[in-house]
Formats: C-alpha cells, sequence, structure tokens
C-alpha cells in the first residue's frame, strides 16, 4: 500500500523522519510510538501535503513526487484535531466535503446518508455540529474521510479526547465503516489498545526511525507464551544455567523473558536461579499485551 | 434484512466518479458566491442593493448630458479639470459614494473566508483533499471576486445601456464606444480581482471574521486620509502610491486613459507620476500579499 524509501524530513535543525524505509501491506496498519516520533510527519508526507527533504514515497502504486494532490483522491483522511465547522449541519458538511472531493451533487447526497445511515444517525443529521457531543463529531470526522469511498484512510490519532465508552465506540464504528467499505486503514496512535481493536498489522516509529513492524496476531501470540522473570544477582550466569538446560532468555521489560513450553519451565527456572546464586523475585507466566512490546521496542 | 444487505453491498462496492481538479475549483467558489449572497449576510446584501440604488438613482435616474463626454465641464475654479458624468461615474468606483460601500462590502465578504477555515481548522479538511494549495486561495477568491463584480462591472455596464439608450439606441454608437465598454470591464475587474487579494490578505493574517473585516477597512481608509494629510504637507505625488484608494484610482484613470487627478482639502489636484513607478509598487503589494498568504497556508498545512 505505501512504500517508503529512504525518507528524510527534517525541520531545520530537528529530524522529524531519519532514514525512514518501510514496505507497508495493504489491510488495517496501525503505527505507534511516542509523541514527537514522526508518525504525523509520515502521514502528511503519505498525504502530500508536505514533501521529504529526500528520499521516495509510493502510495497506492503512485510516485509521490509526481502525483501529490491527485493521488489524494483514493485517500480518506481524518486529522486528529476538532476541524469541523460548526455553523453546519452534520449533512451539510458531508455532502460540501464530498463536492470538494469532486463528487456530483447527487452522488454526495446518496453517499452522505448511506454513511449516516451506518452511523446510527438519525435526526441529529440535521441539527448544527455546535451541538453535536465528543464521539458524534469524531464520527463526523471519520465519515467525512470515507464519504468518496477512499481505497485508504489514514487516520490521525481517531480516538484522542475521547471518554472510554465513546472511546470504545469510535473504535468499534472504524472497525465497522472499514470493515462494510472494504477500505484499507493508516491508523497513526499512541494509544495502544487502539491498535490492538482495529489493525492487523503494526508498525512501531521511534525517533524518526522504524524499530519494528510485524502482525498483530503473531506478536500477541508470541508474546503470550513467555514467562517473565525478575532476579538479583548475577543476570549474566543466570541466563548461561538456563542455557545449559536448552533454555534461551531474552532482556525484556524490567527483567527477563524466558520462553514458556510447559510447566516444567518453572522448575528449570528455579534450579538454574539456585545453581547461579540467584535471588528469584519474581516469576510470572506473562499475559503480555502490546504495552509491553511496545515499551520494550521504544526503550 | 433484505433492504439492509442492499445499503451495505452498495456501500461496498461505491466507487465515486470524480471530476477534474478546475471543476471542483469552480464549484468551490461558485457555492461560496451564493453563500454570500444567501440571507444569512444581511450585510452584504443590504450593501449589494445600496450600491445599485446609488447607480441606478444617479447615473441612471438622475442622468443628463451627452453621452460619453461629448460634453466636457469643468469642475474646478482653476479650469485645469475637464470631465464629464458618465467617466466620472465609471471613475467614481474610486472617487465617490460608491467606493465607501464598495470597500465596506469588500471588507464584509472577504474577511471569513479564509479566517473561519483557520478558526475551526476546517482548512486541513480542504487541504487533504485532491486541491492544490493555489486551487484552495482560488476558490476563496472567485465568491468575493464575483460578488465585487455584481456592484462594479455589472451597474456599469446598466450604465453603458442607459447611455446607448439616451443616444436613440443606435448601433453606431455601440460600435463606437466598444473601448468603453471593454474598460468597463477591466476596471471592474480590476477593482474586484485587488480588493478581493487585499480582503483575502487581511482574511488569512487576521483569523477572526469581524476583526479582518475592521482592519481591512482601517487599512484601506486610514491609510488614505494619512497620506492625504502627508501629501498636503510634503506635496510629493508619490507619496499617494502608500495609500491603496489612491493607488487604485491612479491606474482607474489610467484605464479610461484619462488624466489622474485626486480631490483633498475641498480640491482638486492632478497627479504626475511615471507609470513604472505605479505599476510597481502596485505589483510589490499584490505579489506581497499573494506571496504572504501562500506562506500562511504553508504553515497550517504542515503543522496541526
Amino acid at each position: 500500500m505505501i512504500e517508503a524509501r529512504n525518507v528524510i524530513k527534517k525541520y531545520g535543525a530537528v529530524t522529524a523522519l531519519d532514514d525512514f524505509t518501510v514496505d507497508i501491506p495493504e489491510g488495517k496498519i496501525g503505527i505507534l510510538g511516542p509523541n514527537g516520533a514522526g508518525k504525523s510527519t509520515f502521514v502528511k508526507i503519505a498525504l502530500g501535503l508536505i514533501r521529504t527533504t529526500s528520499g521516495s514515497i509510493t502510495v497506492l502504486g503512485e510516485d509521490l513526487d509526481r502525483n501529490t494532490v491527485d493521488i489524494r483522491r483514493k485517500i480518506g483522511y481524518m486529522p486528529e484535531h476538532d476541524c469541523i465547522p460548526n455553523s453546519m449541519t452534520g449533512v451539510e458538511f458531508l455532502i460540501e466535503m464530498g463536492l470538494v472531493t469532486g463528487m456530483s451533487l447527487q452522488s454526495a447526497t446518496q453517499r452522505t446518508h448511506e454513511i449516516l445511515g451506518h452511523l446510527m444517525m438519525g435526526e441529529e443529521k440535521y441539527r448544527k455540529i455546535e451541538e453535536y457531543s465528543g464521539g458524534m463529531r469524531q464520527k463526523i470526522k471519520l465519515a467525512q474521510g470515507l464519504i468518496h469511498g477512499p481505497e485508504v484512510i489514514f487516520l490521525d490519532e481517531p480516538t484522542s479526547g475521547l471518554d472510554p465508552k465513546a472511546r470504545q465506540e469510535m473504535l468499534e464504528t472504524i472497525n465497522g465503516l472499514t470493515e462494510v467499505s472494504g477500505t484499507n486503514v493508516l491508523l497513526s496512535t499512541h494509544i495502544l489498545q487502539d491498535v490492538e481493536t482495529v489493525c492487523d498489522h503494526v508498525i512501531i516509529v521511534n525517533n524518526g526511525k522504524l524499530q519494528m513492524q510485524e502482525n498483530v496476531k503473531k506478536l500477541m501470540q508470541r508474546q503470550t507464551d513467555v514467562i517473565q522473570v525478575r532476579i538479583g544477582g548475577s543476570t549474566e550466569d543466570f541466563v548461561k544455567q538456563l542455557k545449559k538446560s536448552g533454555i534461551t532468555a531474552t532482556s525484556g521489560g524490567r527483567g527477563l523473558h524466558v520462553p514458556y513450553v510447559n510447566d516444567k519451565t518453572f522448575e528449570q527456572i528455579v534450579d538454574s536461579a539456585v545453581k547461579s546464586n540467584c535471588q528469584l523475585y519474581e516469576m510470572e507466566r506473562a499475559t503480555i499485551t502490546m504495552d509491553n512490546v511496545y515499551l520494550e521496542v521504544v526503550d | 434484512m433484505k433492504e439492509k444487505a442492499q445499503v451495505s453491498e452498495r456501500f461496498r462496492e461505491f466507487k465515486a466518479e470524480l471530476t477534474s481538479r478546475p471543476s471542483i475549483v469552480l464549484g468551490m467558489g461558485l457555492r461560496g458566491f451564493l453563500r454570500l449572497l444567501s440571507l444569512k449576510n444581511p450585510w452584504t446584501l443590504a450593501l449589494v442593493a445600496l450600491i445599485w440604488l446609488w447607480t441606478l438613482g444617479f447615473y441612471v435616474l438622475l442622468s443628463t448630458g451627452d453621452y460619453p463626454c461629448e460634453n466636457l465641464e469643468f469642475w474646478d475654479s482653476s479650469g485645469d479639470f475637464k470631465r464629464c458624468q458618465p467617466l466620472v461615474y465609471y471613475n467614481d468606483l474610486g472617487l465617490g459614494g460608491v467606493r465607501l460601500f464598495l470597500v465596506t462590502l469588500a471588507a464584509i465578504s472577504s474577511s471569513g473566508l479564509i479566517a473561519n477555515d483557520m478558526t475551526d481548522q476546517s482548512l486541513h479538511l480542504y487541504l487533504s483533499r485532491p486541491i492544490s494549495r493555489l486551487d484552495y486561495l482560488i476558490a476563496r477568491f472567485i465568491p468575493v471576486f464575483l460578488l465585487l463584480m455584481c456592484v462594479t462591472a455589472l451597474p456599469n455596464l446598466i450604465v453603458y445601456v442607459n447611455q446607448w439608450g439616451e443616444a436613440g439606441l443606435e448601433f453606431d454608437w455601440i460600435k463606437n464606444h466598444k473601448w468603453l465598454l471593454l474598460d468597463i470591464l477591466i476596471l471592474g475587474s480590476f477593482y474586484s480581482a485587488s480588493y478581493s487579494i487585499i480582503g483575502l490578505t487581511f482574511s488569512t493574517a487576521i483569523n477572526r471574521e469581524s476583526w479582518a473585516a475592521g482592519a481591512f477597512f482601517l487599512f484601506v481608509y486610514g491609510s488614505a486620509i494619512i497620506i492625504e494629510i502627508f501629501y498636503l504637507i510634503m506635496r510629493d505625488d508619490r507619496v499617494l502610491l502608500l495609500s491603496i484608494i489612491h493607488l487604485l484610482d491612479i491606474i482607474g484613470f489610467y484605464i479610461f486613459d484619462t488624466q489622474p487627478f485626486f480631490m483633498a482639502d475641498f480640491g482638486l489636484f492632478g497627479i504626475d507620476i511615471a507609470d513604472i513607478e505605479v505599476f510597481g509598487v502596485f505589483i510589490l503589494i499584490i505579489g506581497s500579499c499573494g506571496i504572504f498568504v501562500n506562506w500562511m497556508i504553508s504553515q497550517m498545512e504542515a503543522n496541526k
């Protein structure tokens, strides 16, 4: 879907993207990273809003250097911040966005009502947007990105500023609308649960560099099969001792991750701790979420 | 259920037929123009009506004399400035009551066009559509330009038709006054485009609609008054180039190929400035406005 090759983007002395190379497949893709990691910069470059300092990027097979504007016919965009004119009704706003994308009035009107129908909006669609709740505003923002039936929609922090209930509703709406319309998703966020709920592929970015790219399901499967161990004493000796038992431990978070095979693995860990004169502070079969992966990669 | 399934199917299969960029821009512009003329903008409508009444009242119903300019009148006691009613009217966009209404209308109608998009940040949504920054600016220029054309070129054309009527509806009159028709359109376009660009610059620079309108009006009229005072002290024609009103008036006179003059302190003063200076300053001002607006929007585009 998106291919970036050695992309560098500098704002004066600050490097937002540093030799960033990535192949983003079709589907629902999450870009995770802390604030200032370069996520939004990447989204804006992919949307053709800003140019790279160097490097090349293709979106849906089109070179952005040659086609920065027309590519947006195939892309929908939902910005992070509030950007909806309060003076319009939901229907007026969506029709206007459809027209600005190049749709005919008839097509934009029909599509508006279809989308609002999927969003379960009844009479409120004829109310001024200033009367909408935060959740409804987010839904309208999502709807405007899907109005022209894009091949991919870029979602920039779609659940930002929502309470837990509204957040869950928003994630369900994103899932529902993109499923039914068959639209690819590029979700930029720093909220791990959003990625877990919506995406089937995750990219972790930090300091303008690609840190990790993985299928979410595989990642979760792999990560849950570990025992998180925290010890006192020589970690090196402990790891060596484990190795003699045929177990390779890796550092993870605040301690070590030992691959879980069966319950006997716990005994092997205790034995190794005794033999290496280490104190075993903590040993727990980890139900690791994206948090652990994220912290590991970002740290 | 079946109906619901069909809706879902249609939703999934939807592929929008999208029109070309020029059509999108023109469509945005025309919708903006119609919104300016809607009942939601009573002050705009009132000013348009006022300008039309002024025109029809003073230059059609109460007009007398030969058209255009068969009878030249001396307008000042020194006998330096000859004028005739119709040409004064056409140039009166820059000299009389119409100018006051025109500047007010330009201030009111242009001030919200970009300012509102910046305030509610919908500018980001427009710029994420398949239009460039320049396309967006053209789309915001069109509504105010068309509106100002409605109160500059259009009433002038009615005056022209009235003159033709008073000349006996002779076809030869039209043939002999093709230049006048062309000049009317050029003058209307010139004033409309200039005030639109300056208005949009204020709308971008001060992203609050009412403040932008006030600043535009004060800048255009305030600078004119200050410059006239300076002129009376310094007696240097080039000072007038620093006032938007006087600068546009001078070029307005050029369009009708008449000698520029202006009125201050109840007297008429001829203006003698090299063409290159006049057009140089004009290009500098309009160019600076364009570069500034483009830069401001590009900053919005890159930042949240």
